[in-house]
């Protein structure tokens, strides 16, 4: 079973490596009647119906075209950019990587044929021959040089530049290799190849598009669409690419829709202007379920929902504290409400999924010791009353900005006050709320606040990494050299068995010390309505190109 | 009325709105720059960015130089029409603008033309026809009144839209006919409050025309029943009627960031609200000084339109009028 990504709504930032973002929409009428209703499903808050599937089934035919809700619009397409959802979704379609991540969330050859590191500071990419862009040259090794220095370059300010920070040199080793060469062994480094840090596009084309690249005109990447019509504030047209180097798209044509309304998003996909879509609002998951217009899947995500802690002087500067409210939280109570049914309670703070390739022993050590994720309200309230912290007062931001946040802002609260701690709620904008990933300013006098976090690439590190000494999305200021020792320890591990187990300490370590207490797993969702099928159900809709092996779901459909 | 006065009146008026326009200028400026969040920090996406990538971003929006040489610096630009660059969209915002300012005029264009038609129309039905003709224009315009418009904009798309299918649930359509079908919806969402209103003050102007000694002479002349209500209930009526214009164009302005957003329409309100959330500050400034600009605009019109409507008002005594 597993896990599962965030419906956003307003562009909350991706953060360092990975990102929050976390978001849905104004809570609407429809969304009332859904709450309103009898609680339904199982114990631990999953709704009954609730089933991960591993993906569609496979499409029956080709479609002249299909359209596609996306919940905001992406305010530029160059890949140095893509750093949220929006962007990420359609750019997977269009501009590809040296290396692949696959709908099963594992890592396959790109661009890229081969991958190889004859030593520990040297990365050897070998290119595919006779790769076509869109602009219709053929790619190179300057091509590749040329693309990921793009992300280097400060001038730049690229989103992905802090993936490079240990890169010392890209280089052409000959007609189609490249060669990264690092300064100290960086094992997220390879995995990163994989999402938008790894596009290679054309120079001449970037070159040419100049300022303008990314905003208009094309992309100049490799991908099987290439980016047509775009209009702004409306929607944004892909073509198939028809000299596309890998399997041809079944569909001619892909139209995204940016409806940045949630209810909008809904009515669109009920009433067929849209054929599907990823990031479903969990106050619509009810009515399209019932709609009869089409499937709502679930699928493997990378994210977690979270308590995240900003300030260890006040009272959840003591562990006893923190533990406690991690005892007291209703985690079933708030997947139910705050995620429609559709997620799991968990006391781990990275996912199951991100785990997949750790074999048995290492998962145990991971997720063996956890604290379980029932209540235990005696315990948590002999814990607050040993830590002196009995009537002490915190301050949790809470935000409209989306159902998840609100209602488990408010879960903390009830947890807080059943064990003898006040807790305030402070109400906070939705575009100051996404300030406070960003800016410490913006989170003065406040103790913690609901977050949600998604991994880029498949590897605990790339959640845990956040609680190193000074890390970006380090709010508290959670300082542990043991810990800090572990982070560098498991960077510098090529070897992946070996790596996820030093990771398993600090999973373990980060679920005792609980920098942040997480919450529950959430799922991506997919909907599509019945003429479509053949799109992956997992989050590698970040990255792959999910789009091109959606086609009919019945024979004989074909234009 | 003579046309030295009234060229007098104009140009003084337009001098009124240019230092408006000003003034309105610094407090849209400073309030993007008192708002808590550094451009920087969402520019650089949340990242912990290298010194060297601050200092970039830095220097090339300008963030690190003093208030007034920034104000300065952004108001020079845009007297010349530059806009500036937006932090998010990578893009010029005179680009931005052109791309989404068509559908929102239209949008407001067509939610004008249903205000000023139906809000004059049941007006004058309820005021002339009276008895249960006017409870029912009471009842429906305070239930229009009564609806924000991103209530209405739920229930609308609810019902027209995904119940009975006829209307398309959101964006702005293609060509112009495809857009008018599109923007029925939203329009008629932005229009009901408006028309709410417009009819009652329609309405309560008439009547208290309707009450005035001139209809009573007029009627007493013999005068036909309809000429009684065209030439001096209605004309008398139409000052404070137009007086409202600005009122209802400030309104429709402001509604479209919610039934834009409602029905992803595409148009500058739309923008505006992820331009602020975002804190995109060269976007949200160009849009707002463009929205007051269009509000002074409109009033300035009504201003000048007034002491052709009627005679009695002489130039800028609009507030004595009343």
């Amino acid at each position: 079973m597993s896990t599962a990504p965030p419906p956003p709504r307003l562009p909350v930032r991706r953060s360092k490596r990975a990102v929050l973002a976390p978001l849905v929409a104004l809570v609407c009428v429809v969304a009332l009647a859904a709450c309103a209703g009898p609680p339904r499903g199982a114990a631990d808050g999953t709704d009954a119906s609730f089933v991960l599937s591993a993906g569609t089934a496979g499409a029956k035919g080709d479609v002249d075209s299909f359209s596609w809700a996306v919940y905001a619009e992406p305010p530029t397409l160059d890949y140095t950019m893509a750093f949220d959802y929006p962007q990420n979704t359609i750019l997977a379609n269009v501009c590809e990587s040296l290396m692949r991540w696959t709908p099963q969330l594992t890592l396959e050859p790109g661009l890229a044929r081969r991958a190889t590191n004859p030593d520990p500071l040297t990365w050897v990419y070998d290119l595919r021959p006779g790769v076509r862009f869109h602009d219709g040259r053929t790619m190179t090794a300057d091509d590749a040089v040329f693309s990921l220095d793009r992300q280097r370059d400060p001038k730049n300010a690229a989103a992905w530049a802090q993936n490079f920070e240990n890169v010392s040199a890209v280089r052409k080793t000959g007609p189609l290799q490249v060669t990264v060469t690092l300064k100290r062994p960086d094992s997220q480094f390879p995995q990163y190849m994989a999402t938008a840090a790894g596009v290679v596009a054309s120079r001449a084309g970037v070159t040419a598009a100049g300022p303008d690249y990314g905003t208009s005109g094309g992309l100049a990447c490799t991908g099987p669409f290439s980016l047509g019509t775009w209009r702004k504030g409306q929607s944004l047209e892909l073509r198939r690419f028809d000299g596309y180097w890998g399997t041809r798209a079944k569909a001619r044509k892909v139209v995204f829709r940016f409806l940045t309304d949630a209810s909008a998003r809904t009515n669109a996909l009920l009433r067929g202007e849209a054929d599907g879509g990823y990031l479903i609002p969990t106050e619509s998951y009810e009515r399209l379920r019932h709609s009869g217009a089409g499937t709502l899947y679930f699928g493997e995500g990378l994210s977690t929902v979270n308590l995240g802690i900003t300030d260890m002087k006040g009272p959840l500067g003591d562990v006893r504290v923190r533990r406690a409210l991690s005892l007291a939280l209703d985690r079933p109570g708030f997947v139910h409400a705050g995620l429609g049914g559709a997620g799991r309670p968990t006391s781990s703070l990275t996912t199951r999924a991100v785990w997949a390739g750790a074999p048995p022993g290492v998962r145990e050590a991971a997720f063996g010791q956890l604290p379980a994720t029932g209540r235990d309200i005696g315990r948590a309230k002999a814990l607050v009353k040993e830590a002196g912290a009995t009537g002490k007062t915190l301050t949790v931001a809470t935000s409209s900005i989306g159902q998840d946040v609100s209602l488990l802002a408010t879960a903390v609260q009830a947890a807080g006050t059943e064990i003898g701690l006040r807790v305030t709620l402070k109400s906070v904008a939705p575009n100051a709320f996404t300030a406070l990933f960003t800016d410490p300013a913006a989170r003065e006098g406040i103790d913690a606040f609901p977050l949600t976090y998604y991994d880029s690439i498949t590897d605990p590190l790339d959640f845990l990494t956040n609680f190193k000494t000074g890390a970006y999305l380090n709010f508290s200021g959670f300082s542990d050299k043991a810990y800090d020792a572990l982070t560098e320890r498991a960077t510098a591990t090529y070897d992946k068995e070996q790596r996820l187990g030093v990771e398993a300490r600090l999973q373990k370590y980060a679920a005792e010390q609980l920098p942040w207490i997480p919450v529950a797993e959430w799922p991506t969702a997919l909907f599509l309505n019945k003429r479509l099928t053949g799109a992956p159900t997992t989050i590698s809709y970040m990255y792959y190109p999910w789009a091109a092996g959606i086609g009919a779901a019945r024979p004989g459909t074909a234009p | 009325m003579n046309l030295l006065d009234f060229l007098r009146f104009a140009a003084r008026r337009t001098t009124e709105m240019v230092l408006t326009l000003l003034v309105a200028s610094f407090v849209v400026f400073g309030a993007m720059y008192l708002a808590p969040g550094s451009p920087a920090s969402f520019l650089l996406s949340g990242r912990s960015a290298s010194p060297e990538a601050l200092a970039a971003v830095n220097a090339r929006y300008h963030l690190r130089d003093p208030f007034a040489e920034r104000y300065l610096h952004w108001l020079g630009d845009m007297v010349r029409g530059d806009f500036g660059r937006s932090l998010t969209y990578r893009t010029e915002v005179s680009r931005l603008l052109a791309d989404r300012l068509p559908t929102t005029l239209l949008l407001t264009v067509m939610a004008l033309v249903m205000v000023v038609a139906v809000g004059l129309v049941l007006g004058r039905i309820a005021a002339v026809r009276g008895g249960a003709t006017d409870t029912a224009v009471l009842l429906a315009t305070t239930l229009a009144v009564g609806t924000p418009s991103f209530v209405a904009a739920v229930l609308l798309q609810g019902l027209f839209s995904v119940r009975l299918g006829w209307f398309p649930s959101s964006g702005a359509g293609d060509g112009f006919l495809d857009q008018v079908w599109h923007l029925a919806l939203p329009s008629v969402a932005l229009a009901l409050y408006l028309i709410g209103m417009l009819a009652r003050v329609t309405r309560t102007a008439m009547l208290e025309a309707l009450d005035s000694e001139h209809v009573t002479v007029a009627r007493a002349r013999g005068v036909p029943e309809r000429l009684v209500i065209r030439r001096h209930v209605l004309r008398n009526a139409l000052g404070t009627v137009l007086t409202t214009g600005g009122l209802i164009v400030s309104t429709l302005l402001v509604c479209t960031i919610l039934v834009e957003t409602a029905f992803s329409v595409g148009g500058i309100g739309q923008l505006l609200e992820l331009a602020t959330t975002t804190k995109d500050f060269p976007t949200v400034q160009a849009v707002s000084l463009i929205v007051v600009g269009l509000f002074m605009a409109v009033n300035l019109l009504v201003d000048l339109a007034l002491p052709l409507v009627d005679p009695r008002i002489t130039l800028g005594t609009r507030g004595a009028a009343l």
